[in-house]
């Protein structure tokens, strides 16, 4: 839909503050998308799918010449770049996408499950890649079901759950208004001595003004709060002041994981 | 709409449809029957065909594949240009890009003819190297452009109402089927109602056949070929049972360019209109 591919049976879309079905070429004018699970054309070479993508965007010869061996490094295809696309594996196939949605320099990108199939090194490198992108001024707009993922790259959520919008906003807002409670893990490197698991430190937490539990655990401690307060600053002072040393410092990981869920119990309910 | 994106989405339709095995097997029976026949005549030479017919022989391959090879082949490339697209899920990508549906539909449809007229020109090549090769030099060959020219505007027709069908089903094996069964029902029903013509009279069988889609695609290079050769050459063109139409050239014309242009129509209305998913399956 955003792409004006699809008609909305309500309601509009604005790209770049137009309308992708009317104005469609005006729309996309600086825009990349990767489809999830890309199927691209089998018969072609990576080279050439992104030969095709640039002549679609009418860059010049030198443009192409000069992105090309740049995004096909960038991507890790650059040696399989005379490959026929039905030789390369899932998670190359996906690289290649993401390559041909950056072909043109576009200002904002639409990624739908950017990482499925990708090694881990992969997804390290598109995820230095995509916030570079963010650096320079770009705009990712990305679909996932890997909650992980979008706690990692995103700066603001749309929650969409049986074609209605559940929630928009902050990640943080977001776990906030879902979560009655959150957890923060306190890494302690002395976490079995006296300073780190201590009584008094522990006292001291759960003194803490909406701090409700304080529990040990293998990394130090786990700090549940109200999820209307940040004691973080107070617990990593006092953290010093025992004479522990702090490694880390930080909601639990899980955390968003759990606010979906409760989001989509909640509609259940309803 | 940009000409050089059509021309892009034209090359890259090309490209498309000769990596198909089905496109690439077509063209090796195309070489295949306009060589093998002309050994197998000049095995058994001057029981078939009598020598003042030699330098003639030329009509054979280039004519005997019209009514029913060339216009399969049109189907074969033209069914898929579009549907297959959408069931291998690329459509959504390459739309996806700042390109008009326009230039992309107008892009398929001209790589794709582009393709069928180089095999119709490949057809006539291959039938004029292989005639001479066998039977010595052929003449007459001054209508060979006109020819090539009526051949691939008649295959206008039946590329064009596939396309159409390719694009409104949007699915390979049955827009095949489809445009196939409208083309073979044409050519029987043609049959027929020409017999019924022979043994009643009646005229209107007559017009009914006139405007079946497979009459002026039988006629017009036929009828735009045939005065300029001497009456006892004319078997040569009814060699593979093309039996045109009581019609003329403008008439045929006409009913080309009406069932070509509707079909295309039709199917620009459709695309513009509809959604492009992800993919079908």
């Amino acid at each position: 839909m955003l792409l004006g591919l699809i008609r909305p049976t309500s309601g509009s879309v604005r790209l770049m503050q137009m309308d992708p079905l009317r104005d469609h070429v005006r729309a996309l004018e600086h825009v990349g998308y990767s489809p999830e699970l890309p199927n691209l054309q089998s018969f072609l070479t990576p080279q050439e799918l992104l030969r095709l993508t640039a002549k679609e965007l009418g860059l010049g010869r030198e443009e192409t010449e000069r992105q090309l061996p740049v995004l096909l490094e960038d991507v890790g295809l650059i040696q399989y770049q005379d490959y026929k696309i039905a030789k390369l594996s899932k998670g190359m196939v996906q690289r290649l996408s993401v390559a041909q949605a950056l072909v043109g320099s576009p200002k904002v990108l639409i990624l739908d499950e950017p990482m499925i199939g990708i090694d881990p090194a992969g997804v390290v490198r598109f995820r230095s890649m995509f916030r570079e992108f963010v650096r320079d001024g770009g705009t990712i707009v990305m679909s996932s079901h890997i909650l992980s993922e979008v706690e990692s790259l995103c700066t603001s959520l749309v929650v969409i759950h049986s074609g209605r919008i559940l929630f928009r906003g902050g990640i943080e807002a977001f776990i906030r208004e879902r979560l009655g409670s959150r957890s923060i893990l306190v890494e302690i490197a002395d976490a079995s001595t006296k300073a780190g698991g201590g009584s008094a430190l522990l006292g001291g937490i759960s003194a803490l003004g909406g701090v409700k539990r304080v529990t040990p655990a293998p990394e130090g401690l786990l700090v549940e709060v109200a999820s209307d307060s940040d004691p973080r600053a107070e617990i990593s002072r006092l953290v010093v002041e025992a004479g522990a040393m702090l490694v880390g410092l930080g909601y639990s990981r899980s955390e968003l994981d759990e606010a979906y869920l409760n989001a989509i119990r909640g509609t259940a309910a309803q | 709409m940009r000409a050089s994106r059509v021309l892009t989405f034209a090359r890259y339709e090309i490209r498309r449809a000769v990596a198909r095995k089905k496109v690439l097997a077509l063209v090796a029976l195309t070489i295949l029957l306009d060589t093998a026949p002309y050994y197998a005549l000049a095995s058994s030479r001057t029981a078939i065909v009598p020598p003042p017919l030699h330098p003639y022989l030329w009509i054979v391959g280039v004519f005997v594949p019209q009514a029913f090879f060339l216009q399969f082949i049109a189907l074969l490339i033209a069914a898929g240009s579009m549907s297959e697209e959408y069931e291998q899920g690329t459509a959504e990508v390459l739309l996806s890009k700042p390109v008009s549906r326009e230039e992309y539909f107008f892009g398929k449809y001209l790589g794709g003819y582009a393709l069928l007229v180089a095999i119709v020109v490949l057809n006539a090549l291959l039938s004029i190297a292989s005639a001479t090769f066998v039977f010595g030099p052929q003449v007459q060959l001054e209508i060979l452009p006109l020819t090539l020219v009526s051949q691939a505007f008649s295959a206008l027709v039946f590329f064009s109402f596939a396309f159409m069908v390719g694009e409104l089903m949007r699915r390979s094996s049955l827009s095949y089927i489809l445009s196939s069964a409208v083309f073979f029902t044409s050519q029987i029903l043609g049959i027929y109602l020409n017999l019924i013509f022979t043994l009643t009279g009646g005229e209107i069988y007559k017009i009914a056949n006139l405007y079946l889609p497979t009459s002026p695609v039988d006629s017009l290079p036929l009828l735009l070929a045939e005065p300029s050769f001497p009456s006892t050459v004319l078997t040569l063109f009814r060699f593979g049972g093309a039996t045109p139409v009581e019609t003329s050239v403008a008439m045929s014309a006409v009913l080309i360019a009406g069932y070509a242009l509707g079909a295309v129509l039709v199917a620009l209305a459709y695309f513009r209109r509809a959604d492009v998913a992800k993919r079908v399956t």
